[in-house]
């Protein structure tokens, strides 16, 4: 029963720093989480772990204070895989996990790391851990708790049934095939390059489709989470068209679009959407951002619709495994 | 921040204009045609261009030992420099001063440097000058990941924090301090982390992207001219040729390289404005022949400039 660990090294740094108040969250910080996690896969009794490699070297980082009395009685070793410093690396090491039979991964990054995770992992159950303030998929849990919520479900020691939920996701269909995925949301603008990948400013919002609304979500979810309700297990989504510049709004919102970051939108419409309906996008030409990066460029010929699935990625509750492993007397001596 | 259609064709063009060059360069160096050593800036087009598209007459930039890229984006003389570069009198230094001191202070541009991290003192100074004076002009420093172990790169940081100086510092991390990997020179990779430690934002930026460079120094500079202070960016990029030209990069592979090379800014962007139907594949035909035919003028220029006389030796060396 092995476990993964995805840590994307570039997290926490992207632009919204500077157009926001992100949180500034660097490698060494990932570095301690890292040690928590393992010191919590080890007190369930997981005895492999598999990491992804990366240029900053989390690996043997992590792993440096491990010496001695303090050894680590569990079996760890980095994946065989080229490192191109890209969000690919993030999804070949889940599908490398997959292969090797890991059992669950956990994820440090943001909404977006998990997404390139999700596309990799096939039904390998994620636990994600956020390394900043704008996200809506993974949660900031303790890595110690993380690990051990981790290595329970990976033990069997909780049962899956027990443990896990499903998320949702969309598909991002292009000139009918599928392109890519996301997870929380899928937000069309009116720019045409990628460029720094993050968006801040509203004005350049077409339509924004969201698998959950919650009213305490950070980034554009919060747009939505400002109209209505939807829980991450609801047979549902959201479609909200926003206003051009000129239009009479139907409705006006003020939403956390960024952390420390409040706009007004101006929105004409909103409708809830369904499983296996495909949404059409708004305008084109235009950039697909997906799940807070600006990912695919689309050309005025170009036709796209996203469709919203029950069928993302499994996804650790950890609060729930954690009473489940009490409630078994797991942690009895 | 949305460009216009000759907007983006002048990055483009811009570009193309400092890679033109700097090949140009590399021709007359192999042909010993150029005295001294020449640092080029070949693949990292994208940051000094994506920056400088941000900046105003009042504005100042500070440069580094690889620094053409710097000023031709900054608009200096292509002529000048070449001149300078062949030891000509019509350059910028009379000839006298080389590739690693062109400078164009009317311009803006604060020089070329041989001093590894000595800009960062002169683009905190120069951001200084500015809020004294009261003028809204801002600052950029361009730098490497080995000058940001100065103690040039902390001091000026940490002046420009605490004074809320207007200053960009813009790390282009090509990933090598000369010969020397970034993984053995320092135990962080992103060089944008040690913001934190002055109280300062910092992000790191695909430094490829030339729109990516000029979105976060759009920022970075509109934070700036509002009086909220520095910024520090890093650039990931990386640098096709040798530290300098004649270095038998014994240090890194070939297929790093060519890894890197797949990155280029300069197809990336026109391909990219080809497929937005911006450019035509005439016009960049046409670019290219522009380009060419300038940086022949140039050599023209710089060729046909008589060097400086011995009697000139000593002069220049200091201000009166």
């Amino acid at each position: 029963m092995s476990v993964g660990i995805i840590a994307n090294p570039a997290s926490g740094k992207d632009i919204r720093r500077l157009v926001a108040h992100a949180t500034v969250f660097d490698n060494q910080e990932k570095v301690n989480l890292v040690r928590r996690i393992l010191i919590g896969l080890q007190a369930v009794g997981v005895r492999n772990v598999w990491f992804m490699p990366d240029y900053f070297g989390f690996y043997d980082r992590a792993l440096e204070v491990f010496t001695g009395e303090n050894s680590l009685q569990m079996d760890t070793r980095l994946l065989d895989m080229r490192i191109n410093a890209d969000q690919e690396d993030s999804q070949r090491a889940a599908t490398l996990m997959l292969e090797k039979g890991v059992r669950c991964i956990l994820v440090l990054g943001g909404d977006g790391t998990n997404r390139v995770v999700a596309k990799g992992c096939g039904e390998i159950p994620l636990m994600p851990l956020s390394t900043g303030t704008n996200n809506v998929f993974p949660t900031m849990v303790e890595g110690t708790v993380a690990g051990l919520a981790a290595g329970l479900v990976a033990t069997g020691a909780v049962e899956r049934e027990n443990a896990l939920k499903r998320a949702k996701k969309f598909s991002i269909w292009v000139n009918g095939q599928e392109r890519d995925i996301a997870l929380i949301d899928a937000v069309v603008l009116t720019e045409q390059f990628v460029a720094s990948r993050a968006i801040w400013d509203v004005e350049k919002i077409r339509q924004v489709l969201v698998t959950r609304s919650e009213p305490f979500h950070i980034g554009v979810a919060a747009i939505a989470g400002s109209l209505c309700r939807i829980g991450p297990e609801e047979a549902q989504g959201l479609n909200i068209v926003m206003n051009r510049a000129g239009e009479q709004p139907q409705i006006r919102v003020t939403a956390a679009v960024g952390p420390g970051l409040m706009q007004d939108v101006s929105i004409a419409d909103y409708q809830t959407i369904l499983p296996g309906q495909r949404i059409p996008i708004v305008e084109t030409p235009c950039v697909i951002a997906v799940d807070g990066e600006r990912e695919i460029t689309l050309e005025t010929e170009d036709e796209a619709e996203i469709e919203l699935s029950m069928e993302g990625p499994w996804v650790v509750d950890f609060k729930q495994t954690l009473s489940q492993a009490v409630a078994k007397g797991l942690f009895r001596k | 921040m949305a460009l216009d259609k000759e907007e983006m064709l002048e990055l483009y063009r811009k570009m193309c204009l400092i890679r033109e060059f700097e090949e140009t360069v590399s021709k007359f160096f192999s042909q010993g045609q150029i005295p001294g050593f020449v640092h080029l800036y070949i693949g990292e087009e994208a940051v000094a261009t994506g920056v400088c598209a941000n900046l105003v007459k009042q504005d100042f930039i500070a440069s580094t030992h690889r620094g053409h890229g710097h000023g031709i984006a900054r608009g200096a003389s292509i002529n000048k420099m070449m001149a300078e570069i062949f030891g000509k009198v019509d350059g910028y230094c009379k000839g006298k001063g080389g590739s690693m001191h062109i400078a164009d202070v009317e311009l803006g541009f604060l020089g070329a440097n041989g001093i590894v991290g000595a800009g960062l003192p002169l683009a905190a100074g120069a951001a200084f000058a500015n809020k004294y004076l009261n003028n809204n002009g801002v600052s950029v420093c361009f730098f490497g990941d080995g000058a940001s172990n100065r103690a040039t790169f902390h001091e000026a940081l940490n002046l420009a924090s605490i004074w809320k100086l207007p200053v960009v510092f813009v790390n282009e991390n090509n990933m090598y301090g000369i010969s020397m990997s970034q993984e053995r020179h320092q135990n962080i990779t992103d060089i944008a982390d040690r913001a934190v430690a002055y109280g300062i934002p910092g992000v790191s930026i695909d430094g490829n992207d030339v729109m990516a460079v000029y979105e976060a120094t759009a920022e970075a500079v509109k934070r700036a001219r509002a009086g909220a202070g520095p910024t520090l960016i890093e650039c990931k990029t990386y640098r096709h040729h040798g530290h300098f030209e004649g270095d038998p990069t014994v240090y890194r592979s070939e297929d790093e390289v060519n890894q890197w090379k797949k990155k280029d800014p300069i197809p990336r962007f026109g391909a990219r404005l080809l497929e937005m139907k911006i450019m035509t594949q005439d016009e960049i035909a046409a670019i290219a022949d522009e380009v060419k035919r300038e940086i022949e003028e140039a050599v023209a220029f710089a060729q046909r400039s008589p060097v400086p006389a011995v009697e000139e030796l000593l002069t220049d060396v200091y201000c009166d």
